[in-house]
């Protein structure tokens, strides 16, 4: 009962809420419609165009995400109506890839249009004369392809559609379509992704990657290395993978999800190759880099999984609190088992959970890592037992570890001292292990590990120093202001003068 | 086929390879016909239109390559078509029928890569085979070297000596005896740092020398002191060497923050 009460409750608030905002949004404008973006955004690219500023461009892309979700045939149609003269080629190549109108929405919009014109002629700015930038053609291309992403049918249609836009945009070769030429590349991998297979893009990206690094396009370099990467791993080709990225380098000026897109397939490289404090370091990047938890989720998720286990596999155990992150809580829990065997130290809880949970694991592409983690739970189990006991039989460790025999347990010892991981001797003729004591923790290792971190905090100001931006002549105002600071100073200290002067004879008169 | 030759040489190839105890030397040569003939009809690395057939008989005769290399111990030779035989493994898969022997040369491969200690090059390798995860284990090609690699690594060393007899195929054994050898070297650097000093006996057990003689020329390598009345090895005291303040590092690093802050100030 009262649950529902709640609801109801609940309810009616947002009710009012909602009407509250209605009743705010009125008097102001309505958000604007999806039509009405795609023209600010095309305005908006006209200027980074004429302006030479990429950042408009950039911030045209920004909304790409948000607004692909509210896109549908007649917005496009409308929106490419809208931008471009009547009789245009470049509209009618761009109409020709939506299915035509239905007649009925036709007739309405003739009728509005006839309507608009008889009562009154539009205002030139709204009847564009002649075609926008062809940046604004390819801006329009890119939602096309995204549109025919949303149905199975039109997959086929968005390769060809990407084909042609991809011939188009190398042939103009303007730099200033960069930043969109990199989405584009995007797009591209997403058709061939649902359309067909992926490694069919393959030679077209790697000519294109080679191109684009000839030009110095930062922004398509970046993007087509991702698209490379992605394709060999979907692939499990670690081979190829490893040396597309001894051969090339990443562009320092890459935006910050396609870094984080990188130190993600990077880590990935790494951790398959053993070199795991590489692809710690790779991962937490990509974790620092990518978008936050709530917008990206699942990139953000799958970047934990990969690093709980390569966390794991450095013999490290991942902080609690990780788990219990909200969009984490759910995705890791099969992964949160796996840390918990491994901390026990107990090989055959390690083997069930992993049994249990082992579909997961392949699908998520981390079952061999995970395989390799047996080692680990037994090196955590005698390091357990070296802090634990001083002397201990080998006949006992070989109880308590669940190993096969006595002489396995010598060897996987002697294994252990050897690697440094615990401190002791065996005795044999005894039959025993002598725990020795555990290093301090001053020595060389904690200055280099001081320096580390030094290292990342002068980096870190380096790096926000460079990424402030200043606006063009803005210094001249300020030197305005500072010389009527100036000004105002000298007034005041005469000001101060005279006042002392005041002062003084005041003091005279006492 | 692409030529009569290469027809009848194939054949006869075939029945020297099948032949037991095979005829090394005839393949050897035969072999090395065949090559040529393949590089001729363009089927070597295949490239443009060819018939499926070809490539089958191709893709058979550098998979007889490969065993005929381990046979003939020449390990070289085997990465050779080891590599050209990669090609059918991986770009022509979905195209041709799949081979018998195909996982028997890939679990080769493995092992090759596990005795030259070549661990990251083993599991990148493992992680490009076109199985399913849990298939890795029921393969009995794939799980020989696969089981041998988590021995190793977990430090489980009598396992992977009592599995020297298991190998799922006659070519196995031909790398058995390196590994030994990587095994032993792995065992003695093991117990030149967990133990103090061992009885003779144990020792020979512990590094699987079936006679003293042998264990006697081992430890002279590793430069052990060997005392024979009382039967002990003594390990080489490893002297706690002095932990050294690494000046110049800290002189630079403390140079370095020096010349951020003055920047930032």
């Amino acid at each position: 009962m009262s649950d529902v009460e709640m609801v109801k409750a609940t309810d009616k608030k947002e009710d009012k809420d909602e009407k509250r905002d209605e009743k705010k949004l009125e008097p102001k404008l309505e958000p604007p419609t999806p039509t009405q973006e795609i023209k600010a955004n095309i305005a908006l690219i006209d200027r980074a165009i004429n302006d030479l500023e990429a950042r408009f461009t950039h911030r045209v892309l920004r909304s790409l995400t948000a607004l692909r979700k509210r896109i549908d045939d007649k917005v496009l149609r409308d929106a490419i109506d809208e931008n471009y003269p009547k009789e245009s080629a470049v509209k009618n190549s761009l109409l020709s890839w939506l299915p035509p109108p239905p007649p009925a929405e036709q007739s309405m919009e003739v009728d509005t249009t006839s309507e608009a014109n008889a009562t009154a002629p539009l205002p030139p700015s709204s009847k564009p004369t002649s075609d926008p930038v062809p940046e604004a053609e390819i801006y329009l291309r890119l939602l096309i392809i995204h549109h025919l992403h949303s149905s199975k049918d039109t997959y086929s249609k968005s390769i060809e559609l990407s084909h042609e836009t991809v011939d188009k945009m190398q042939s103009m070769n303007r730099r200033s379509m960069d930043p969109i030429a990199a989405k584009i590349w995007f797009a591209v991998e997403r058709s061939y992704e649902l359309g067909g297979e992926l490694a069919d893009a393959r030679p077209m990206f790697l000519a294109a990657q080679r191109t684009a690094s000839l030009r110095h396009d930062d922004d398509t370099q970046a993007s087509l290395i991702n698209r490379l990467l992605r394709g060999y791993l979907h692939y499990n080709l670690y081979d190829q993978a490893d040396k597309l990225v001894s051969k090339t380098t990443f562009p320092a000026s890459a935006s910050n999800p396609q870094y984080a897109r990188y130190h993600y397939f990077l880590g990935r490289i790494k951790a398959v190759q053993l070199n795991y404090t590489a692809a710690h370091t790779n991962l937490q990047q990509a974790i620092r880099r990518a978008p936050a938890a709530k917008t990206a989720p699942g990139f953000y998720q799958a970047v934990h999984k990969l690093f709980v286990i390569v966390e794991l596999l450095m013999g490290d155990i991942p902080d609690r609190s990780l788990f219990r992150h909200p969009v984490l809580e759910k995705a890791l829990s099969a992964y949160f088992d796996i840390v918990k065997a491994v901390r026990t130290g107990s090989l055959s809880e390690f083997q069930t959970t992993l049994n249990k949970h082992a579909a997961q694991f392949e699908a998520d592409k981390t079952y061999t890592l995970i395989v390799r983690l047996r080692q680990n739970v037994i090196k955590t189990g005698i390091r357990r037992l070296s802090l634990s006991y001083s002397r201990i039989s080998l006949r006992d460790i070989c109880l308590k570890l669940h190993l096969d025999s006595e002489e396995d347990a010598e060897y996987i010892v002697g294994k252990a001292i050897r690697d440094g991981v615990i401190e002791g001797r065996i005795v044999h003729e005894k039959g025993w292990m002598e725990c020795g004591s555990q290093k301090d923790g001053y020595g060389p290792e904690a200055s280099e590990v001081f320096g580390r971190r030094i290292g990342y905090c002068l980096d870190l100001h380096n790096e926000s120093v460079k990424a402030m931006r200043y606006p063009l002549n803005a210094h001249r105002k300020e030197l305005a202001a500072a010389q009527d600071a100036r000004e105002r100073e000298r007034e005041l200290a005469k000001e101060i003068q005279e006042g002392d002067l005041d002062d003084d004879e005041g003091l005279g008169d006492y | 086929m692409a030529s009569q030759k290469l027809a009848t040489l194939y054949n006869e190839l075939q029945r020297a390879f099948d032949a037991r105890p095979s005829d090394l030397k005839k393949c050897g040569t035969l072999l090395a016909q065949l090559k040529v003939g393949l590089i001729e009809a363009g089927l070597l690395i295949p490239q443009g239109e060819t018939n499926l057939h070809d490539l089958v008989v191709a893709r058979d005769i550098l998979e007889i390559g490969v065993f005929w290399s381990i046979r003939a111990k020449d390990v070289p030779s085997f990465d050779r078509y080891f590599s050209q035989l990669h090609t059918f493994y991986t770009d022509f898969r979905s195209s041709l029928p799949p081979s018998k022997r195909e996982f028997a040369v890939r679990g080769l491969n493995l092992i090759r890569l596990l005795t030259q200690n070549r661990i990251a090059d083993f599991h990148t390798t493992l992680e490009s085979l076109p199985l399913p995860a849990d298939e890795i284990n029921t393969n009995p090609y794939i799980r020989h070297p696969v089981n041998l690699e988590r021995w190793l690594m977990e430090g489980s060393y009598s396992k992977v000596w009592n599995a020297r007899e298991e190998a799922p195929a006659e070519e196995y054994k031909f790398f058995v005896d390196s590994l030994m050898g990587t095994i032993r070297n792995e065992i003695a650097s093991c117990e030149e740092s967990a133990y103090d000093s061992l009885p003779l006996k144990d020792a020979a057990t512990l590094l699987f020398f079936p006679s003293q003689s042998g264990l006697l020329v081992f430890a002279q390598q590793r430069g052990w002191q060997v005392d024979l009345t009382a039967g002990m090895i003594t390990f080489a005291e490893k002297n706690d060497e002095q932990v050294e303040i690494p000046t110049q590092k800290l002189i630079a690093a403390n140079l370095a923050y020096a010349r951020e802050l003055e920047q930032i100030v």
